[in-house]
């Protein structure tokens, strides 16, 4: 049997189970996580994250256990992936911001690919305690994308400072750049300006980021759970299986994109190439 | 982005029809933060820090076995050419040695011919001296035989005791004959 067929097979095994563990109906997906419990800030996405966080560590358990000079098996597949990431990282950030920064992107990624990839599986959203979904996708939910965000604009600002220092970092918004004598003062209430719609920028991103992985992710499920819904429910997974491949490709991209960006946001607020040419 | 920007700016209640609209909730946010950096933690310790000292160690062993490497080429380069100047030195010995060796082995040669021919000339001379002694001596005996002979001979043809004088007298003529 190809690896092809193998792959084939379980995703409808996969459809199948998903579409008979919708216990006899199929309902919209809120838009937003519920709670487990009255009392405790505990949701249904925060369940799952722990279970990613679980699932993280017996990987890298397994990946990191034994590790050898020559590696074989998951601590190759481990290090191959963790190489790769941070080899795609310091081409676009450099050797210097990629070794400070790498423990957070590192994480965002692995995160959001992992948390993306459990949400697509059968049971997330169908196992209910006292009529709630105990699992939900991750990113599925606004705080936890938020979070990301947040934490990731806090950080940002953290690096920015670090790296350019408090006066460049205001120059490195604010002044004009690539011009000097007359032209320098003219363009300067030009680029106050800009500087003021960056601020604006910089304020929006988080906010952003959080909207654009969740509205993705959720949108994915949402369109697993429609079109489930469009035939009976014997063949429900049928309309939906073509979808688990783009799902898995969405995951993927919607993983990379928010590194990406993040990356991109570090990169352009430390890059002082711009200035080094200028002096 | 905008829009909901513009939204919010036209509703006052817009942010927080936003939050109950997506669930943004304060207790859910804190703990998914939380929960973000629970997996960043978990992540820098069993992972990245683990896998990232092996690749570094792994980097430097490459770097080592590099270093080693250039190490151990020039030091066969080194004695590549000391081999190659030992050898060429050792041709260069070799070479004179035997030269060394043919011009002992031409002397010697030369001075073993020489003290052979001398030798030879020797045993030629002695050889000569010794049968011109001989000779010499087999004449005086020849001469001193052919003396008595004569003068027994004479002694008997005449009847005469011939005295000592007349044995010498008649043994010098006799020679004297022969000799010519």
């Amino acid at each position: 049997m190809t690896r092809f067929s193998v792959t084939i097979l379980g995703l409808l095994l996969l459809a199948f189970t998903s579409a008979f563990g919708a216990e006899g109906g199929h309902h919209a997906l809120p838009l937003d996580a519920q709670p487990l419990h009255e009392s405790l800030p505990i949701s249904n996405s925060i369940t799952m994250v722990w279970l990613a966080v679980v699932l993280i560590v017996i990987f890298c358990q397994i990946a990191t256990r034994k590790m050898s000079l020559v590696p074989s098996g998951v601590q190759n597949f481990a290090e191959w992936v963790v190489e790769s990431l941070y080899g795609f990282l310091e081409g676009l950030m450099g050797a210097h911001l990629t070794k400070r920064t790498f423990w957070f992107f590192g994480s965002v990624f692995f995160f959001i690919l992992t948390s993306n990839y459990l949400g697509l599986i059968p049971g997330v959203g169908t196992i209910t305690y006292g009529g709630t979904p105990i699992l939900r996708g991750g990113n599925a939910d606004i705080n936890m994308t938020a979070a990301m965000a947040f934490t990731f604009a806090l950080l940002w600002f953290y690096w920015a400072i670090s790296e350019n220092g408090i006066k460049g970092f205001i120059a490195h918004i604010f002044a004009p750049k690539g011009v000097k004598g007359f032209l320098f003062w003219a363009l300067m209430p030009l680029f106050i300006f800009v500087g003021f719609l960056e601020i604006i920028s910089i304020g929006i991103r988080p906010v952003a980021l959080s909207f654009r992985l969740f509205g993705n992710i959720y949108g994915g499920e949402q369109t697993l759970e429609k079109l489930m819904a469009l035939v009976p429910e014997s063949i429900s997974f049928l309309p939906a299986l073509p979808f688990y491949f783009m799902e898995l490709l969405v995951g993927f991209v919607q993983a990379l994109v928010f590194t990406l960006l993040c990356a991109i946001f570090v990169k352009l607020i430390c890059d002082h190439g711009d200035e080094h040419e200028s002096h | 982005m905008m829009i909901l920007l513009a939204a919010a700016a036209e509703h006052p209640n817009a942010l927080e029809a936003l939050s109950k609209t997506f669930g943004l909730h304060g207790a859910f946010f804190v703990a998914q933060v939380v929960n973000f950096f629970l997996v960043i933690f978990v992540l820098k310790k069993f992972a990245f820090g683990p896998i990232q000292q092996m690749l570094e160690q792994r980097r430097a062993r490459i770097v080592a076995g590099e270093e080693k490497l250039k190490h151990i080429e020039k030091q066969l380069a080194e004695s590549e050419s000391t081999t190659a100047a030992a050898i060429a030195k050792a041709n260069e010995d070799a070479v004179r040695l035997i030269n060394e060796a043919k011009e002992g082995a031409a002397a010697f040669t030369e001075q073993k011919a020489q003290e052979a021919i001398s030798q030879a000339q020797q045993i030629l001379a002695k050889a000569e001296a010794a049968a011109n002694a001989d000779r010499e001596r087999i004449a005086t005996e020849l001469k001193r035989e052919f003396g008595r002979l004569v003068a027994s001979t004479t002694s008997q043809v005449t009847g005469k005791v011939l005295t000592a004088a007349d044995q010498s007298r008649i043994n010098d003529e006799a020679l004297a004959k022969v000799g010519n």
